[in-house]
């Protein structure tokens, strides 16, 4: 405790740079992605256009149909699909970037006996890449728009600048930082990765809030213990979505629901770094210079 | 006591939302048979008296309990029992409402669901079937967005689809487009059925005599071998086969006069065998495309036909894909003569099929996935606070807000989808996230004795009120973008924190409160 102390009463600046370095440090690792690939992070086959098809065969090995994919297309993925009862494999789900899907039977029928009529047996879906480009285009500007809805609202409510800045911009850090490890990792963005950075500015904000509020607005305790006493209330909050987020992922099987929980539980361990060093760090500072003790 | 009945005021209002929520939820874990998810327009079964209805509650289908005699109890019973019986045999069909007797003739007509157990309507990953998003070739004014959701709609029926769910769309950059959601049916089906126009035109030399839909065609015989079928099949070169549909339609008196005004300006042809034609065939068009060109009978020359003989071919390289060629076309045919055309053409710009052995194992999962997250939060609301009287409110009222959320979405006739799994989630998470505020500010107040359990609320509800407006600020843009696949997301997670914060929340505080006081 004595340490936190310390901490918040003398190197709170030290903690305003460290949160900001994680801002920087995820632009500049966004950025490279985008000067390599062209994109500020990979796309899956929902957002880009293409074939995904499912091929419901026990018997097909995951690693020959890779295989077999890898020598007519670049851009491709293969996943097995699993009995959720008997956690047997009971099929495959390939997905292949740009392509039509007769080519796709073409190459899959050159090695497999499949009868690509049956919808028991082989399932077909199609994305035109098109209307994809459109989809994407539209989620992306959904998500600038709740982030400027969302920033709105924070000022609203605390009809102040230097703290209202703090929160967004903790909220944009742990964002910006979930991407960038998602391009560190090589994931594919599916439409609902994309939509999950919506929930992160919602998960993000809860314990700013708090901490804003009972720093700015609370005059029950010393700064030092209403600071601690928000940190043990959102530790709590943050530790409980973390806990409800990773046994999501542990559990779910739809590839969508396991990318909405990773990409969250990211997000939420750099909030405890933006909120309880960055968003602290700059309270503190406004606090001195306002004289609310 | 103004207070404590306020208190209590607050919990009776929880108390109400879970019972009306049980109620629209009905669960009926006994109940038997398989349920009655559709009826082909004209088919034995709706001529026997079946009938659907898709704005009835999931618990209130009909459901087929028995057919002669056998009891039914899954859907594998129901199609083993059905295999048995031989045309032309009498099927005695006994549902939960009443008994329907007749004869079978191919297909029956129904289409029917494992029994429906609750009023909670799954979306289509969660139960199989095909979602298209369909993209109109020129923008459409409101009559036309009603008049395509009708006919689509209305085409899905005639194949017994009657699970379906249409809407339009507009997106950020104001394009549209109309989302059709068709459960159980396969991709195939799908794509034929609303991808062409449907313009269907009967003319002879320039003149339309009739086009399709109920104005001008009265009756589309359909399912009955005595008007409709296959009727001969002809190699016409080395491995290609032709067979030729036929079946009988009823035109109208205004068409029928149309036909003979027409009729009665031609020649008649005489070929010196006996048979005699008019000098003009009556050609059919579907979507600018001739189907087929029919000789007409000189004995038609300036009559009001009524009945009138639709034929057409299919092609393959056996007889067996000529047959089931031909039969495919005949049923477009049949289907765009009783619905009519599409105002505008519509592009198919994505179209996915979830199979129904996926969505059943992904329903089983989501609600895994649900009950693992309430658990792992419990614990992690038990570590920290290591008292009961806080925890096990938590994770009470975490339960009943899962439990309010689906208990409107099945009032409101709504179908849950991933996303919207997900968004209950989401919902529940920053539910938990509130009443920890909750109860940390109504336990720091046992140190400072000054401040009034009202303020302590008041504070409390502060924080929650503004990551309540956040949260649906961030989630409002959903409704305009994605080609509105993520309404179901949104409108779940709006649910879901509106209902923490106007109905679970107050009650957690008041419980919470009553039990620090004790």
């Amino acid at each position: 405790m004595a340490l936190l102390n310390n901490l918040y009463e003398k190197h709170y600046k030290k903690l305003i740079i460290l949160s900001y370095s994680i801002l920087l440090i995820s632009i500049i690792i966004i950025g490279i992605h985008y000067a390599i690939t062209g994109e500020f992070f990979q796309r899956d086959i929902s957002l880009k256009g293409g074939v995904s098809a499912t091929i419901y065969n026990e018997n097909i090995n995951i690693n020959d149909v890779k295989e077999l994919l890898s020598d007519s297309f670049k851009d491709y993925s293969v996943r097995e699909l699993t009995d959720f009862n008997t956690n047997k494999n009971i099929g495959l789900i390939i997905e292949v970037a740009d392509i039509p899907e007769k080519d796709l039977r073409n190459v899959l029928k050159t090695k497999y006996d499949i009868d690509f009529e049956n919808k028991e047996e082989y399932d077909p879906g199609l994305a035109t890449s098109s209307f994809s480009e459109t989809f994407y285009r539209g989620l992306l500007i959904a998500l600038l728009f709740s982030f400027i809805l969302m920033s709105i609202v924070v000022f609203f409510s605390f009809r102040t600048f230097i703290p209202g800045l703090a929160v967004i911009s903790a909220a944009l850090t742990d964002i910006l930082a979930a991407l960038a490890v998602i391009d560190i990792l090589g994931i594919k963005l599916s439409a609902a990765g994309i939509v999950s950075f919506l929930l992160i500015i919602g998960y993000s904000i809860d314990t700013d809030i708090l901490l804003t509020t009972r720093m700015l607005k609370r005059h029950d305790a010393p700064l030092i213990e209403r600071i601690k006493s928000s940190m043990k209330t959102g530790l709590t909050m943050t530790f409980a979505a973390i806990a409800a987020l990773v046994t999501g992922y542990f559990v779910a099987l739809p590839e969508e629901l396991k990318q909405m929980f990773l990409i969250i539980s990211i997000a939420l361990v750099f909030d405890i770094i933006t909120t309880y060093a960055g968003n602290v760090g700059i309270l503190i500072y406004y606090c001195k210079k306002k004289n609310i003790t | 006591m103004k207070l404590k009945k306020f208190l209590k005021f607050r919990v009776l209002f929880l108390l109400f939302w879970i019972l009306v929520s049980i109620i629209a939820i009905n669960p009926r874990f006994n109940a038997e048979g398989v349920s009655i998810k559709g009826i082909e327009d004209n088919s034995t079964a709706a001529l026997a008296g079946i009938t659907y209805d898709s704005d009835v509650r999931l618990t209130n289908l009909e459901r087929i309990t028995s057919i002669n005699n056998n009891k039914i109890k899954n859907i594998q019973d129901y199609n083993n029992i059905l295999e048995k019986i031989n045309n032309s045999e009498i099927i005695r069909i006994n549902t939960n409402k009443n008994e329907y007797v007749m004869i079978k003739e191919g297909n029956l007509g129904i289409s029917v669901s494992e029994v429906q157990t609750s009023n909670i309507r799954r979306g289509l990953d969660l139960q199989g079937g095909t979602r298209v998003v369909l993209k109109p070739e020129q923008e459409l004014n409101d009559q036309e967005v009603k008049d395509i959701i009708r006919t689509i709609g209305s085409r899905l029926n005639v194949y017994g689809l009657s699970d379906i769910k249409i809407k339009q769309s507009t997106d950020l950059f104001g394009d549209s487009f109309i989302v059709a959601e068709v459960a159980g049916a396969s991709k195939q089906e799908v794509q034929d059925l609303i991808s062409s126009q449907g313009k269907f035109e009967a003319k002879i030399g320039n003149e339309t005599v009739f086009i399709g839909g109920k104005k001008d065609v009265t009756f589309v015989c359909r399912d009955d071998g005595r008007c409709s079928g296959i009727r001969q099949c002809n190699e016409i070169e080395q491995g290609l086969i032709s067979c030729q549909f036929e079946f009988s339609i009823k035109l109208s008196q205004e068409a029928a006069k149309k036909h003979a005004e027409v009729t009665d300006k031609l020649e008649i042809n005489s070929t010196g065998v006996g048979s005699s034609y008019l000098s003009k065939p009556l050609d059919l068009y579907l979507d600018n495309n001739l189907v087929d060109s029919l000789q007409i009978s000189s004995s038609l020359k300036g009559i009001e036909a009524i009945d009138i003989a639709i034929s057409g071919p299919g092609l393959g390289s056996t007889r067996d894909d000529a047959i089931d060629e031909a039969t495919k076309n005949m049923n477009k045919l049949q289907t765009v003569l009783i619905t009519g055309s599409l105002p505008v053409k519509l592009d198919i710009v994505k179209i996915d099929t979830i199979s129904p052995v996926l969505g059943n194992q992904f329903f089983k999962n989501a609600i895994w996935v649900i009950i693992a997250t309430v658990i792992a939060v419990s614990v992690i609301i038990f570590i920290r606070y290591r008292d009961l009287r806080i925890s096990l409110p938590v994770i009470l009222i975490s339960s009943s807000e899962i439990l309010i959320v689906l208990g409107i979405a099945a009032l409101i006739k709504y179908n849950l989808d991933l996303a919207a799994i997900a968004g209950i989630i989401a919902a529940v998470g920053t539910g938990v996230d509130d009443q920890i505020v909750i109860a940390d500010e109504i336990a720091s107040g046992k140190k400072e004795l000054v401040t009034s359990f009202k303020e302590k609320i008041k504070r409390a509800f502060f924080v929650i009120m503004v990551a309540w407006g956040t949260g649906i600020a961030s989630m409002l843009p959903l409704f305009w973008a994605g080609a509105g696949l993520f309404t179901g997301f949104a409108l779940t997670t709006i649910l879901g924190i509106s209902i923490g914060v106007f109905i679970t929340r107050p009650a957690f505080a008041s419980i919470v409160e009553a039990l620090e006081e004790n």
